[in-house]
């Protein structure tokens, strides 16, 4: 995998002369490179467009002595042309890409992870902070012995997948991890699932991707990759001295004790 | 048509000829295009001087004066009522009108031989409806707590009681825009039907000018999608009055709500042909200016029809690709991509038509050719960066970020605004009877056309770099660290290109009043308007005439005398 990407990488640094956050994720470099191959493409078909716009100012502007040459360009050969470069478009940007993308989504993106050495977390954004919970030693969800952490902060592992569910508590978020190339919506009523997996340790910002009122410019959260170990140690912390699940109470009206929900069976 | 009894009343405020009412439509288009603009100046001044108050020449010392955050400065919320009116007025009350409204009741009567519109009273009513809801949405800038704030696409709960915005603007701006959909609708429905039952006899489908065609695309489309869009609106004004919960859910809405996601489909079933309905006409300008200027022949006229009418038809069936991170079910989102994916083709041949209308041409560079140009230049780079979007994988990362933005503003805005300048430029002498200012016009292209691209191509890159959209304080984080120095020199070119348009301003006002005269047929253009004396009088043609041949009859070799033959003037024998 990672040999594709530095041939890509070699082969092409891209238009954009700023450079992405720096990815982290064991499946980000196949976003990379799907964006990079839409560069070059770009790069070839406009340039063309470009060039062609230029010759042709300079060739055939107006002046004394030269003249439109008359062409209704509606012959066989003129429409057969067009449609076969239309064809042509179609099948070197659009088939490779669908190609690139189906193959990433069916491997990578909508692939997950399954058998226990998965973490599972559940999120629930609000305005304007980050809930994360953690199932505790019963890997249930939604029961007493959850881990919850402080507002706006998440770890992980490194080298282990994660599988987040997301639901929102009031408005329309969207988790947004630049330096993991995804983000995953956070509807009310509705719960979504993504997945990741961590290379490297370090801290990393969360975003808010979905405008969401007035503080969404800094609805921001923590992201901590640790070592097995420490994340281990972090959960025992959690679990002595973290804050309490706040209960919502009253199950007779139909609003859940907690806001954790029972594990969604990923269903893609 | 009495037209003896004419009050200025009836001339020209509730004045039934098309002419008038495409004028009254460029007035509101052009008057809210600035509106809208002085925004753009604003959000570009606050994001690289976050928090600091605005200087005199942004009118510092009268506008937010009792902001919370103190005199003269841009908060948080007043950065959110921004962004939001800017994109609602530029799409729904600076763009359409422009395109749709000014030039659709403007060209389509003319271009196919008709004495007016087949309801001009319907069409006076689509005005001043429009203009009603204009007043609606103007009147919530006079709201204690300001305007709607949820962003021009309005999602709910956001935009519902429960989102958290203080006050009634997004109240009003549902129902302006519902009204705005009424006038839209009103006006489709008379295009359409002028333009099946008032074509001068001659006058076949395959011989009407791509304006026309365009124009003709863009009603069908808003004919059927505007009423969808009017739906969604209808449920969220109830959410928001009357204490329904169709587009309300989650734990804050206690007892069982509705689906906030069925907005998103709503909307987006309308938003993305909404694109259409602003291009195509840009599209059919582009077309029929570049062949004007050209000297010769739309190259493969039909193919291009057929091009855009099956654009137009693909764009009712590939709205998802505005949802891919919703969750939505794989089979669909594969589906749309596809679907989406499919568009490229029928674009790159028409695409390809633009090119080969220039190729072997005589070129002159009259203001509008250059606008027309232009839309070619900044067409393809947003359309070529559509491919990103449409893409899902692609897509995950970019969605949300400045990235979109960049890429519909160079489709929505560069686009279909030099499409609107090369109408004005290209048909103010058959409006007005006098030409524009050459020279201005040249001026205002060149600083339109470049710090446009340096603003929108950059904002192509800082979403690449990861920025994500709707912002109020970029400094907030960490890994936008390496953007914020594009800021400013965004904000700067901005700010060019925001003068650049009162340089339009002046050339626009002067030439009303002191330009120079200009004959029938200025451009010598072959279409049926350019045929008619200026002033054009109620009811368009003293006879009706006979369309003997195409839209497009440049330089063809039986002519002897002049390189072009207008539709109704038969060949020389």
């Amino acid at each position: 995998m990672n040999q594709v990407k530095k041939i890509n990488n070699f082969f092409f640094s891209g238009i954009w002369f700023l450079d992405p956050p720096k990815d982290v994720s064991v499946d980000g470099w196949r976003i990379d490179n799907v964006i990079q191959y839409i560069d070059v493409v770009i790069m070839i078909y406009f340039g063309i467009v470009a060039l062609a716009m230029l010759y042709f100012i300079i060739k055939y502007h107006a002046r004394p002595g030269h003249k439109a040459i008359y062409d209704r360009g509606d012959t066989k050969k003129h429409v057969g042309i067009t449609l076969g470069m239309g064809l042509l478009v179609f099948l070197s940007i659009d088939v490779v890409i669908e190609g690139l993308s189906f193959r990433d989504l069916n491997e990578a993106f909508w692939n997950f992870p399954k058998g226990d050495n998965v973490v599972r977390i559940e999120v629930m954004p609000q305005q304007f902070a980050w809930n994360f919970r953690y199932a505790g030693n019963d890997n249930t969800f939604g029961t007493e012995d959850d881990l919850i952490p402080s507002q706006n902060i998440m770890h992980i592992p490194v080298n282990k997948p994660v599988v987040i569910q997301i639901a929102s508590y009031d408005v329309i978020h969207s988790f947004y991890l630049p330096n993991f190339r995804i983000k995953i919506d956070a509807t009310p009523g509705m719960i979504n699932t993504m997945w990741f997996q961590a290379t490297e340790t370090g801290t990393f910002e969360i975003a808010c991707a979905e405008f969401c009122g007035n503080s969404h410019y800094r609805m921001k959260g923590y992201l901590t990759v640790e070592s097995e170990e420490d994340y281990n140690n972090w959960l025992q912390s959690l679990d002595e001295e973290g804050p309490v699940d706040e209960l919502w109470g009253d199950e007779d009206e139909g609003i859940p004790i907690r806001w954790g929900w029972a594990w969604k069976k990923e269903a893609i | 048509m009495n037209k003896n009894h004419k009050s200025f009343w009836t001339k020209y405020i509730f004045s039934k000829d098309h002419k008038v009412i495409g004028k009254q439509f460029l007035w509101l288009g052009i008057f809210f295009l600035l509106f809208g603009g002085f925004q753009a100046m604003l959000i570009r001044w606050s994001l690289s001087n976050t928090m600091e108050p605005l200087p005199w020449w942004l009118f510092g010392n009268i506008l937010y004066q009792n902001s919370p955050v103190g005199a003269g400065i841009i908060g948080p919320d007043a950065y959110n009522q921004l962004f939001t009116m800017h994109g609602t007025i530029m799409i729904f009350w600076a763009i359409t009108p422009l395109l749709i409204g000014a030039f659709g009741n403007f060209c389509i009567p003319l271009q196919i031989g008709a004495p007016d519109m087949v309801f001009p009273k319907l069409n006076m009513i689509s005005f001043w409806v429009m203009f009603l809801a204009s007043i609606t949405l103007l009147a919530s800038y006079l709201l204690p707590q300001g305007t709607a704030a949820s962003g021009w696409t309005s999602y709910p709960p956001l935009s519902t009681p429960v989102g958290g915005i203080p006050g009634q603007g997004q109240t009003l701006w549902t129902l302006s825009l519902t009204l705005a959909g009424i006038s839209t609708l009103m006006g489709a429905i008379n295009y359409i039907t002028t333009i099946v039952r008032l074509r001068a006899p001659g006058m076949g489908y395959f011989k009407m000018p791509l304006t026309t065609w365009g124009l003709f695309l863009t009603s069908i489309l808003n004919a059927v999608f505007v009423p969808i869009i009017a739906a969604g609106l209808i449920i969220l004004l109830l959410d928001n009055v009357a204490g329904t919960q169709f587009l309300i859910a989650g734990q804050k809405a206690t007892i069982p709500g509705g689906d906030p996601l069925l907005y998103q489909h709503v909307f987006w079933i309308f938003g993305h042909p909404e694109v259409y309905i602003l291009i195509l006409p840009a599209w059919g300008v582009v077309s029929d200016l570049l062949s004007v200027f050209s000297r010769k022949p739309a190259f493969g006229y039909k193919v291009t029809v057929i091009c855009m009418s099956t654009i137009a038809a693909l764009s009712g069936i590939v709205w998802g690709h505005h949802m891919y991170t919703t969750g939505m079910s794989p089979l669909l989102g594969k589906a749309f991509m596809f679907l989406t994916l499919i568009i490229s083709i029928p674009s790159s041949i028409f695409f390809l038509n633009w090119l080969g209308t220039l190729w072997r041409g005589s070129l002159k560079f009259e203001v509008p050719m250059l606008f027309a140009m232009s839309v070619m230049w900044v067409f393809g780079l947003g359309g070529l960066t559509g491919l990103y979007n449409a893409t899902i994988t692609s897509d995950i990362y970019l969605h949300d970020t400045y990235f979109v933005v960049g890429h519909f503003h160079y489709t929505m805005a560069a686009s279909v605004m030099f499409g609107a300048f090369a109408a004005v430029y290209f048909w103010f002498p058959k409006m007005f009877g006098r030409k524009m200012n050459k020279k201005l016009g040249k001026i205002h292209f060149w600083f339109s056309f470049i710090p446009l691209n340096l603003v929108f191509f950059n904002m192509m890159v800082m979403g690449y770099a990861g920025h994500h959209r709707r912002i109020f304080n970029p400094s907030e984080y960490e890994f936008l660290k390496p953007v914020l120095g594009l800021n400013d020199f965004m904000t700067t070119a901005a700010f060019i290109l925001g003068i650049a348009q009162v340089i339009f301003v002046i050339n626009f006002v002067f030439s009303l009043f002191k330009g120079q005269k200009s004959e029938r047929n200025p451009w010598e253009a072959a279409t049926l308007e350019w045929t008619i004396d200026t002033p054009i009088p109620h009811g368009n043609f003293t006879e009706v005439p006979t369309i003997y041949h195409g839209p497009h009859e440049y330089g063809n070799p039986l002519l002897k005398d002049k390189d072009w033959i207008s539709q109704s003037e038969p060949f020389p024998l």
